[in-house]
C-alpha cells in the first residue's frame, strides 16, 4: 500500500538539452489506478521508469509514502513491473520466472512454489508452469508477465504499454482483468499507454503528458467533459473532437455561414482577451445530421459504417478561408448520406468548448 | 522410367551443372591427397632408403600406437587445445564486459584489442619468442626482474606453456568479439525485470547474462578448437616442438616425420589418425553447437 508523489521531477537524457519529462508534480492516492498517457515521445515512459529506479530522477524527487526514491536502487524500491515486452527471463521456466523475485528476497523453495502456484491459478498458468517462455503464446507471455509482478505482493505496480503487443480483442479482455485484478490486489498501480481508449476505461484518474509535460492530471469524465486545453481535447475521444478556428461575433463564433452561439461566459472571456477568432471544439456526438439549411452545411469526404452507428466526415461548404475546416459527426442512421452529397450538421446537445487560438487554453468553464 | 522423369533430370543436371567444376575442385584438392595419404600409409617408405618401398598392410598404424612419443605428442595437442580456448575463452569473456560499457574511445580500443588475432600467426609467435620470451632483452624476465624472478628461460623450460601464451594472446580477442556480439544482442529490458525483481550485479550477471552468452561461448570454444587443431605455426617458429617432443601437436609431428625423418609411410598413418579423430570430435561439437542454435532459434 502506498502513496506515490512526484515532486516537480525532471529527466533530462544524457546529450540532449530538454528534459524527457519536465518537472512533473503528481499525487498518487494509496491503491489508486493512475494512467500516464501521452503520444510517443511524450515522457509517459521515461516518468513511470523514473518512479522504478530505471531512470535517474536527475531534478526534483519522487517520493513512496514519503521516503525519498532519488539514488535508491530498484531493488529497493518493492517495486513490480510489467514490461511491453513482458521481459521474461527466456532461460528460465514460467515458474522460475514468477519466483525469481521471490527467490530474491530469500524466500525459502516451498513457500515459493506455494506462491507461484497461487498467482498461476489466478491467472490461469497452472498448466504452463515447467514452460519456456518460448513456448508460450504472446497472451500467455503478457500473463506470465502480470504474474511475476503480483506474486511479489509489491507496494506499487508499474506497467508499461502491457498490452500494446496483444490483438484487439484479447487487448479488451486483458485491460478489464488487469483493471479488475488491481481492484482485488489494491495496490497502487501506474500504467502507462498510448491508447486513450485504455486510459480512459481503466483509469481511476489519467495524467495527459506532451513533450514532457503534464497538460491534465483528472478523472476519465473530467478529462472528457472539461479539457483544460486544445491537445487534451484533441487526444481524448475517439474520434477526436472537431477543432475549428472560427471569427467571434457578438452572439458566438461564425461555423460556415451560420453563427454558433457560446455562453455567456465564454463570450465575457473572450472580449476580455480581445480575441477575433477562436478554436471551438465540438465532440462528434455533439453534431446530428440534418437537412441542408438546418445547420452548418457540408460536403461529405468520408462516411464510416460501425454496424451500432456510423461518422460522417465531412467538409464545411461555405468556408471563406483557405482550407476547409473538416468535421466529424456520429451519426445513429444507417444511411446518413452519400459520398459528395451536401448535408448540413446540427449542434445537438452539451457545452461548445472554447479554446484560446493561440496559447490553446480553455476560456471559461 | 516415363519421359517425363527424363526431362526433368536432364533439366536437374541443366540446373547442377554449374557447381560441377567446384565440386571438381574440392575433390582433387581434398579428396585426392587424402586417398593417396591412406595409399601411402599401408607403404613401408622411406626416402632415405629408395627401393625400400613394400607394401606392408596396416603395420604402420600399429607403430604409431605403439609410440609413446606419439601418444605424449596427442596428449601435448589435447592440452594446447583445451587450456588456450578455454583460458582464451575466460579472458575474452572479460575483457567483452569491459568493452561493453560505454567509455571515450570505445570503438579504438576495440580495434586495438581485435589486432592480435590480425597479425600474421608467424610474426605473432617469433614476437613471443623473442620481444616477450628471450632470457636476456624480453620483455616478461624485464617486468618480472625486480620481484626477483627475472632469470627464467621461459621458452625452453616451459616450451608447452610458453607456446599456449602465445595462442591464447592469439584467440583472446577472437572469443571477446564473439562475446561482444551476445551482449550487445542482450535485450536490456530482460536486465531492468531482474533489477526491478531484486537482484544485484552479480546475480543478474550469473541468472541473466551468463546463460544467454552460453551458446556463443560454446560458439567460439568449437571453432576455436577446430582452428587451433591445425596450430604449426607458433609450434615451429617458437620451439620447433622441442626439447624433444615436449611442445611438439600432431601436425608438427607428422611434419617431422615426413620432411626430417622421410618416414612417408608412418607420417601418412599419422595424418590419418589424425583427421579420423578430428572428424570424430569436430561432428560431436558441431552436432551439440546446432543443437543449442535450434533451440535458441525456437526460443527467438
Amino acid at each position: 500500500m502506498a502513496e506515490i508523489a512526484y515532486k516537480s521531477a525532471s529527466c533530462i537524457y544524457e546529450g540532449t538539452d530538454t528534459p524527457a519529462v519536465d518537472r512533473l508534480t503528481l499525487e498518487i492516492e494509496d491503491g489508486e489506478f493512475v494512467v500516464l498517457v501521452g503520444p510517443s515521445g511524450s515522457g509517459k515512459s521515461t516518468a513511470l521508469r523514473m518512479l522504478a529506479g530505471l531512470e535517474d530522477i536527475d531534478e526534483g524527487t519522487i517520493t513512496i509514502n514519503g521516503t525519498d526514491m532519488v539514488g535508491v536502487p530498484s531493488k529497493d524500491r518493492d517495486i513490480a513491473m510489467v514490461f511491453q515486452n513482458y521481459a521474461l527471463y527466456p532461460n528460465m521456466t514460467v515458474a522460475e520466472n514468477m519466483g525469481f523475485a521471490l527467490k530474491m528476497r530469500g524466500l525459502a523453495k516451498d513457500e515459493r512454489r506455494r506462491k507461484v502456484e497461487r498467482a498461476a491459478q489466478l491467472l490461469d498458468l497452472t498448466e504452463m508452469l515447467d514452460r519456456k517462455p518460448a513456448k508460450l503464446s504472446g497472451g500467455q507471455r503478457q500473463r506470465v508477465a502480470m504474474g511475476r509482478a503480483i506474486v511479489r505482493e509489491p507496494q506499487v505496480f508499474c506497467m508499461d504499454e502491457p498490452l500494446s503487443n496483444l490483438d484487439a480483442k484479447l487487448r479488451v479482455q486483458t485491460r478489464t482483468q488487469i483493471a479488475a485484478l488491481q481492484r482485488r490486489l489494491g495496490a497502487t498501480t501506474v500504467y502507462v499507454t498510448h491508447d486513450q481508449v485504455e486510459a480512459m476505461t481503466m483509469g481511476d484518474r489519467v495524467a495527459v503528458l506532451k513533450d514532457g509535460l503534464l497538460q491534465q492530471f483528472a478523472t476519465p469524465t473530467e478529462l472528457y467533459d472539461s479539457p483544460v486545453n486544445a491537445f487534451v481535447a484533441g487526444f481524448i475521444g475517439s474520434p477526436a473532437m472537431n477543432l475549428v478556428s472560427a471569427p467571434v461575433t457578438s452572439e458566438g463564433v461564425k461555423l460556415g455561414g451560420t453563427t454558433l452561439p457560446l455562453e455567456r461566459d465564454q463570450l465575457a472571456e473572450l472580449h476580455e482577451h480581445g480575441l477575433t477568432s477562436a478554436t471551438v471544439g465540438l465532440r462528434p456526438e455533439q453534431l446530428e445530421v440534418a437537412h441542408p439549411g438546418e445547420g452548418v452545411d457540408v460536403r461529405i469526404d468520408l462516411v464510416e459504417e460501425l454496424g451500432s452507428d456510423s461518422y460522417v466526415h465531412a467538409h464545411l461548404t461555405a468556408d471563406d478561408t483557405g482550407e476547409p475546416a473538416t468535421l466529424v459527426a456520429r451519426s445513429h442512421s444507417r444511411t446518413p448520406g452519400r459520398l459528395g452529397e451536401t448535408i448540413a450538421f446540427r449542434k445537438s446537445h452539451g457545452p461548445v468548448h472554447v479554446f484560446h487560438p493561440e496559447t490553446g487554453q480553455r476560456l471559461a468553464a | 522410367m516415363t519421359k517425363q522423369s527424363t526431362i526433368s533430370r536432364a533439366e536437374g543436371w541443366r540446373r547442377r551443372g554449374p557447381l560441377l567444376p567446384a565440386l571438381i575442385f574440392t575433390i582433387v584438392v581434398t579428396q585426392v591427397p587424402f586417398a593417396f595419404t591412406l595409399y601411402y600409409s599401408t607403404q613401408s617408405w622411406n626416402l632415405v632408403r629408395p627401393g625400400s618401398r613394400e607394401f606392408i598392410g596396416l603395420r604402420n598404424y600399429l607403430y604409431v600406437f605403439r609410440d609413446s612419443q606419439f601418444r605424449e605428442v596427442a596428449l601435448n595437442t589435447v592440452i594446447l587445445i583445451a587450456g588456450t580456448v578455454l583460458i582464451s575463452a575466460v579472458l575474452g569473456l572479460a575483457v567483452a564486459l569491459l568493452l561493453n560499457r560505454t567509455f571515450r574511445g570505445r570503438g579504438v580500443v576495440r580495434t586495438l584489442v581485435i589486432t592480435p588475432f590480425l597479425i600474421t600467426p608467424v610474426a605473432g609467435a617469433l614476437l613471443w619468442k623473442t620481444a616477450m620470451f628471450d632470457p636476456v632483452f624480453g620483455l616478461v624476465n624485464f617486468v618480472l626482474q625486480p620481484l626477483g624472478l627475472g632469470d627464467v628461460e621461459w621458452v625452453s623450460q616451459f616450451p608447452l606453456a610458453s607456446v599456449m601464451a602465445n595462442l591464447i594472446w592469439r584467440w583472446t580477442p577472437f572469443m571477446m568479439l564473439l562475446i561482444l556480439a551476445g551482449l550487445q544482442s542482450m535485450p536490456t529490458d530482460v536486465l531492468e525485470a531482474g533489477r526491478v525483481d531484486g537482484a544485484g550485479p552479480i546475480t543478474l550477471f550469473r541468472e541473466l547474462t551468463l546463460p544467454h552468452l552460453r551458446r556463443f561461448i560454446e560458439l567460439g570454444v568449437v571453432l576455436g578448437a577446430i582452428y587451433l587443431i591445425n596450430t604449426f605455426g607458433a609450434v615451429y617458429m617458437m620451439t620447433q616442438g622441442g626439447p624433444g617432443v615436449e611442445s611438439a601437436n600432431l601436425p608438427f609431428y607428422i611434419y617431422q616425420r615426413a620432411f626430417l625423418g622421410f618416414d612417408i609411410g608412418q607420417a601418412a598413418a599419422m595424418g590419418v589418425i589424425t583427421v579420423v579423430a578430428t572428424i570424430l570430435i569436430s561432428t560431436l561439437a558441431l552436432r551439440l553447437l546446432f543443437k543449442t542454435f535450434t533451440a535458441t532459434r525456437e526460443a527467438a
